[in-house]
């Protein structure tokens, strides 16, 4: 009887070992967490397609350097260069805000 | 029997003096409530005025912000919904403070409601220049990322001319500037966000008070340093853009020369 349980226990643990290590997996036994990495692989694979280098805020294409792409570059910076005129105006303003007075 | 006449008028006297001293009571204060009504309507409706006016103007700032704040590039969204959700905190705060300070009617209430004006104050006070200063550095570090675009096309052109045979020591000097300039760009615009995005309301603490004004000072600065550093780094791309078409001009001019002999 003593030798049947060993025998089982045996098996027991050989199986739960195969499992672990992701042998299984082959045949479709394998733990869910072993699918985990294709799966973000997949999805990191997504939003890098997703997040490739876009032209930003009126910018010319990445990889063009020609004079007209140059030119389109710098009317794109200098947008923004007056964007940050009127963001800093608003930092300073919001600094030196007072109250109205509220006594009566 | 006189006497007993007196008394009895005494007594009847007394007796309708009592009886009418509540009612008499009752009619003098509602005099002095009429009164005094009458008087603090004025000074409530000045009150409401002033405290609606207030009110108004700050949660027009904070909407205007909010719409800024929706606007950023680099940061990510958890930073924005946190901005966002502080502000829209502020917002609902104030608005529900103007609807009771609109149906205050008697004017302890409507002193009470009108300090809470100035105690909240303090939170705006904070709220409002952390997300101005965010904004920037967010547009800041846009404009580094823009313009590093811009100086790798740059320095492509200026390998070109060089193997070209042009000399080209001048623009990348000014490219080599302005790569230091985008740098610390990006160094200062970090450093003022940090400075600012941490801080928490002072609550009327002096002290608290006195470091958060330090810190957003600071940020202030750093973000003068990154925009004067953006601005140099911008007079770098005009100074070797120029340098570019000066280059592009003599070698055409040198080719029609070749062509002509």
């Amino acid at each position: 009887m003593a030798k049947w349980i060993i025998g089982i226990i045996i098996v027991v643990l050989l199986g739960a070992a195969l499992w672990y290590s992701g042998a299984l997996s082959s045949l479709g036994l394998g733990m869910s967490a072993s699918q985990t990495p294709t799966s973000t692989a997949q999805m990191a694979t997504t939003t890098q397609q997703a997040a490739a280098p876009q032209p930003e805020n009126g910018m010319a294409a990445t990889n063009d350097a020609s004079d007209a792409a140059i030119t389109q570059d710098t009317a794109a910076v200098d947008a923004q260069m007056q964007g940050l005129t009127s963001d800093s105006a608003n930092v300073d303003s919001s600094l030196n805000d007072k109250q109205t007075a509220q006594s009566y | 029997m006189k006497r007993i006449q007196y008394l009895t008028l005494l007594i009847a006297i007394s007796l309708g003096l009592i009886t009418l001293a509540p009612a008499f009571a009752a009619a003098q204060t509602a005099a002095v409530t009429t009164s005094a009504s009458v008087t603090l309507t004025a000074a409530e409706k000045t009150a409401i005025s002033r405290g609606d006016t207030e009110i108004t103007r700050r949660i027009a700032a904070l909407n205007d912000l909010n719409t800024r704040i929706q606007a950023m590039q680099k940061v990510t969204d958890a930073f924005k919904a946190g901005i966002s959700a502080s502000i829209t905190n502020e917002v609902n705060t104030l608005t529900t403070l103007k609807a009771k300070i609109d149906a205050d009617t008697d004017l302890a209430t409507l002193k009470t409601d009108i300090q809470s004006i100035t105690g909240s104050y303090r939170v705006f006070a904070l709220v409002l220049p952390q997300g101005r200063i965010a904004a920037a550095a967010d547009r800041e570090v846009e404009l580094v990322s823009m313009m590093s675009t811009l100086g790798a096309k740059l320095q492509a052109r200026i390998t070109t001319a060089q193997q070209g045979g042009a000399t080209t020591t001048a623009l990348t000097a000014a490219l080599t500037d302005m790569a230091a300039k985008l740098q610390d760009a990006q160094t200062q615009a970090e450093a003022a966000v940090t400075a600012s995005a941490s801080l928490l309301p002072d609550g009327g603490d002096k002290t608290k008070m006195a470091s958060n004004d330090a810190a957003l000072k600071q940020a202030r600065a750093d973000l003068k340093t990154a925009q004067t550093d953006l601005a140099a780094a911008r007079k770098d791309v005009t100074t070797i853009v120029s340098g570019l078409n000066k280059l592009n001009a003599s070698a055409n001019a040198s080719s029609t020369t070749q062509v002509s002999h």
